[in-house]
């Protein structure tokens, strides 16, 4: 009688935190779905507008990065009309518990600011 | 030269493993890079210069990162017997040149000493974590030790040891299927 080996539990999505600028927005920009690595390039210039841009390696670097602790896994090649086929990558569940977790950090973060005045109110 | 050939020579920076698994990605995505951007400005190579400057150190040290103890310990004693190797071969091929040597043995000396280099080259690979590269140097290394050893069969049986024994040993471990990394945090 053959038994598969047990199956690990994944790391609480807290123990990521907190996610490098450039790793969170390339998590942002698959919370949308599928993407391939120049779509996520394209996606995070324009929601910064423009003040992050990820160049191949540092886009590549992470994803690997992601692809290693399970945050992000691939969804296939395809190719688009009169492109060449590209590889896609996706969120896991652990990839969106570790976005929703590293945004409710970022909010307490801007909550305490706000409480502080240090943002929200107009400079004298 | 287009600019797609110096960013495919460009991206030897990045470890072997990374440039295999994401190398054709990247050219894709640089090709697009090119084709938004005026690729003969300063400005745009300045950006990809400074992309792989960022990127490719950390990850060449996490590929070494990766290396396991044992493996990392294996190298460095190869590389410390290399370096020990290369002295006794230099110092033999001073005494060789003082007196009258038949043809053969210089030869099988200069194929003693490229396997010993070829030795240390494979075991810096090993640590820099490209083991293809480093596959390739010790099977080099080991044709070049036998065809020394058929030339002069006089070889001290620890040259012998080590010259065969060494890179044999490493080509079994490099060989051996790896346990898939683990990783803290992104």
């Amino acid at each position: 009688m053959s038994r598969s080996p047990p199956k690990q539990p994944p790391p609480p999505p807290e123990s990521f935190l907190p996610v490098p600028p450039a790793t969170f927005h390339i998590l942002l920009a698959l919370a949308d779905g599928e993407l391939h690595g120049y779509a996520i390039m394209q996606d995070v210039a324009q929601r910064s507008d423009g003040a992050v841009r990820l160049g191949p390696g540092t886009l590549y670097g992470a994803l690997k990065r992601l692809l290693e602790a399970r945050l992000v896994e691939e969804a296939g090649e395809r190719a688009d009309e009169g492109d060449e086929r590209r590889r896609y990558y996706r969120l896991t569940n652990l990839g969106v518990a570790v976005a929703r977790a590293e945004v409710h950090r970022l909010d307490a973060i801007v909550r305490a600011a706000r409480r502080k005045k240090l943002i929200g109110v107009k400079p004298a | 030269m287009s600019a797609e050939r110096i960013y495919r020579l460009l991206l030897h920076a990045y470890p072997a493993e990374f440039r295999a698994e994401f190398g054709r990605e990247m050219e894709l995505v640089f090709r697009d890079l090119c084709r938004e951007n005026d690729v003969r400005t300063f400005g745009f190579w300045a950006r990809v210069c400074w992309d792989i400057l960022r990127s490719a150190p950390a990850l060449r040290a996490a590929a070494t990162r990766t290396v396991e103890g044992p493996m990392k310990v294996a190298a460095i004693v190869t590389v410390l017997v290399g370096l020990f190797g290369i002295q006794g071969e230099v110092r033999e091929w001073v005494a060789a040149s003082r007196q009258p040597v038949g043809g053969t043995y210089v030869l099988s000396l200069a194929l003693g000493i490229a396997a010993t280099l070829l030795l240390l080259a494979a075991a810096t690979a090993i640590l820099l974590g490209t083991r293809k590269a480093a596959r390739l140097a010790l099977i080099v290394s080991l044709v070049c030790f036998v065809v020394a050893r058929v030339l002069f069969p006089w070889m001290g049986i620890f040259v012998q040891l080590v010259g065969l024994g060494l890179p044999v040993a490493l080509l079994i471990a490099l060989y051996w299927p790896r346990k898939a990394s683990t990783l803290g945090a992104a």
